[in-house]
């Protein structure tokens, strides 16, 4: 496989403040590859040591087999990024922003960049201060891939946009991928990495917690169990089942997350009477929100 | 090397550059039409009789009422400086630090530019600026030949040009703290610090025993506070406006390297 993105032990700090500890992964060619995590969690900082735009603290990052820093400049030219706050000029318009990439980009074709306007119906004539964040969205995904980049780093690339132009968005990283490009898709949106990404790389409180590919994710996932029962119940019983946790317990109505079998379960709730179940299969948003979430949960009901 | 970066810079600042420029040319105007009114008021020249502190406060040495002395007094050693501190100043902090606070300069930071490209790229488009001003002035100034100012063209240039290289070196020492600090107002700070200091030194210099010697430390008496009108600007001048320059130009290219963007 070849390596398009690596980072190794990868550690910035702000001060006493922490931004990411030892961050490791690998992103390969031609792969939607996705970071997820919470906002806060370091998402945003790791991609600024990849685009050089900030400095590592130790550790090291290689983006097309180059050093993030010594070789920033070989690197924007075959590198196309969406950053998560987007800033443009305010007075100027999305026109006299694409134009200005393109020169310092020195962009003699300009048939995808005509056909990426029309597809995402962009606003190129007005001041981008009288856009909509959606629109001005759309203006940072021309500049992301206009040049055809080798690798788009996006964050946060949705953000903003309507349900079809997030579509429009799938469609166009799926098209990009299959002519050779690489996707690193940052992103807080679950159901919109788990549709797109071969891979993802879930990152809390600055560490990467978990790296692997969605079918192995999804096959590790917890299915939900949802109970109603006629009185309020102490969900302790359920969360002493092996596999299981108490994702939510609020009197009469009990959700457990299960990775085990799911006969103890049963056993327990039938001796409380349950008036209704509702069981959904292994859900990938439940795993991440495994990740996402501290014990909070089962340390009150444990409190209890 | 391409200017794009430059170009959309001053495309960002033009209303506010011409704005600047306008005033300044209509505040020009008026001095050199006002002039013969004054030519002759001898009681304009006690303001500065006995080396008064108050008139070297602003700015004012020596003979009013000669054409060095009124261009001086009136536009050279005060409200021109001024105006083109407002400039380049302002823009120098806002060009890196601000352009940083605000989120803008990464477009141009993540195009297939370098830093120093981008340094030096904005040190372009500060001196078009400064050198804009200064030239405006110069013209409405050489109006004023029709209206009893003479002065040899070759000093008002060589003034102009020292003009031009004082906003050009505090406008540096902006974009320099900026790239440093990542921070316009530390740079704005710290270079209005400076430049009134630089100010007061130069004003004073004249009136001020002890303070003499330290005028060589001031870039206002190496610019526009050494009658630069009525003597030229000397060479030694404009030998240290440049090297202050350079010096300061290098020191922005280093910071803005180390710099961690948003």
């Amino acid at each position: 496989m070849t390596v398009v993105v690596s980072a190794e032990k990868l550690t910035k700090t702000f001060g006493s403040h922490r931004g990411i500890v030892g961050v490791d992964f690998k992103v390969a060619e031609g792969e939607i590859f996705g970071f997820l995590g919470p906002n806060g969690a370091g998402k945003s900082t790791t991609i600024r040591l990849l685009t050089g735009l900030s400095h590592a603290t130790s550790g090291a990052a290689k983006v097309l087999g180059l050093d993030p820093i010594a070789d920033a400049v070989e690197i924007h030219r075959r590198v196309g990024y969406l950053p998560g706050e987007l800033a443009l000029y305010p007075r100027l318009t999305g026109r006299q922003h694409v134009e200005f990439a393109a020169k310092v980009r020195r962009l003699q074709d300009r048939i995808f960049l005509a056909e990426l306007v029309e597809r995402f119906r962009v606003d190129l004539e007005r001041p981008t201060r009288t856009l909509s964040k959606g629109n001005r969205q759309k203006i940072g995904i021309l500049l992301a891939v206009m040049h055809r980049p080798e690798l788009v780093i996006l964050d946060e690339p949705t953000s903003g946009l309507d349900p079809l132009m997030q579509d429009e968005f799938e469609r166009l990283m799926r098209e990009l991928v299959s002519t050779g490009a690489t996707v690193f898709l940052s992103s807080h949106e679950l159901d919109e990495v788990q549709r797109v990404a071969t891979r993802v790389a879930i990152i809390k409180d600055g560490h990467v917690v978990v790296t692997d590919t969605v079918e192995a994710l999804r096959r590790q996932a917890p299915r939900t169990i949802e109970f109603a029962f006629p009185r309020t119940v102490d969900p302790k019983p359920f969360a002493s089942i092996e596999g299981v946790q108490v994702v939510a317990a609020n009197g009469k109505h009990i959700t457990l997350a299960l990775r085990g079998a799911v006969a103890p379960v049963l056993r327990v709730a039938a001796e409380l009477d349950p008036l209704e179940v509702v069981a959904r299969p292994a859900d990938l948003d439940e795993l991440f929100l495994t990740y996402y979430r501290d014990q909070s949960v089962d340390e009150s009901v444990d409190a209890r | 090397m391409r200017a794009d970066i430059a170009v959309i810079d001053l495309r960002l600042r033009r209303r506010a550059l011409l704005s600047y420029v306008i005033g300044m040319v209509l505040y020009a105007l008026v001095i050199v039409v006002l002039y013969p009114q004054f030519k002759d008021d001898t009681s304009l020249d006690q303001l500065t009789k006995n080396a008064s502190g108050v008139a070297a406060l602003f700015g004012a040495t020596g003979s009013l009422t000669s054409p060095s002395g009124w261009l001086d007094a009136n536009i050279y050693e005060n409200f021109l400086p001024l105006i083109m501190l407002l400039i380049t100043v302002g823009y120098g902090a806002s060009c890196i630090a601000g352009q940083d606070e605000d989120g803008t300069l990464s477009l141009a930071t993540i195009l297939p530019v370098s830093r120093r490209t981008v340094v030096l790229q904005k040190v372009g488009a500060l001196s078009l600026q400064a050198l804009l001003l200064a030239i405006a002035t110069m013209l409405c100034v050489l109006i004023g030949r029709q209206f009893d100012l003479s002065f040899p063209v070759t000093h008002l240039a060589g003034l102009s040009l020292g003009v031009a290289l004082l906003g050009i070196d505090f406008g540096l020492c902006a974009v320099a703290v900026g790239s440093i600090t990542g921070s316009r107002g530390t740079a704005l700070g710290v270079t209005a610090a400076l430049a009134a200091t630089s100010y007061l030194v130069s004003s004073l210099a004249p009136v001020i025993g002890w303070i003499r010697p330290a005028r060589y430390a001031s870039l206002f008496y190496w610019s526009v506070g050494n009658q630069q009108l009525a003597n030229g600007l000397s060479l030694a001048s404009v030998g240290v406006l440049i090297f202050v320059g350079v010096l300061l130009t290098l020191t922005a290219v280093a910071g803005f390297r180390r710099l961690d963007l948003r």
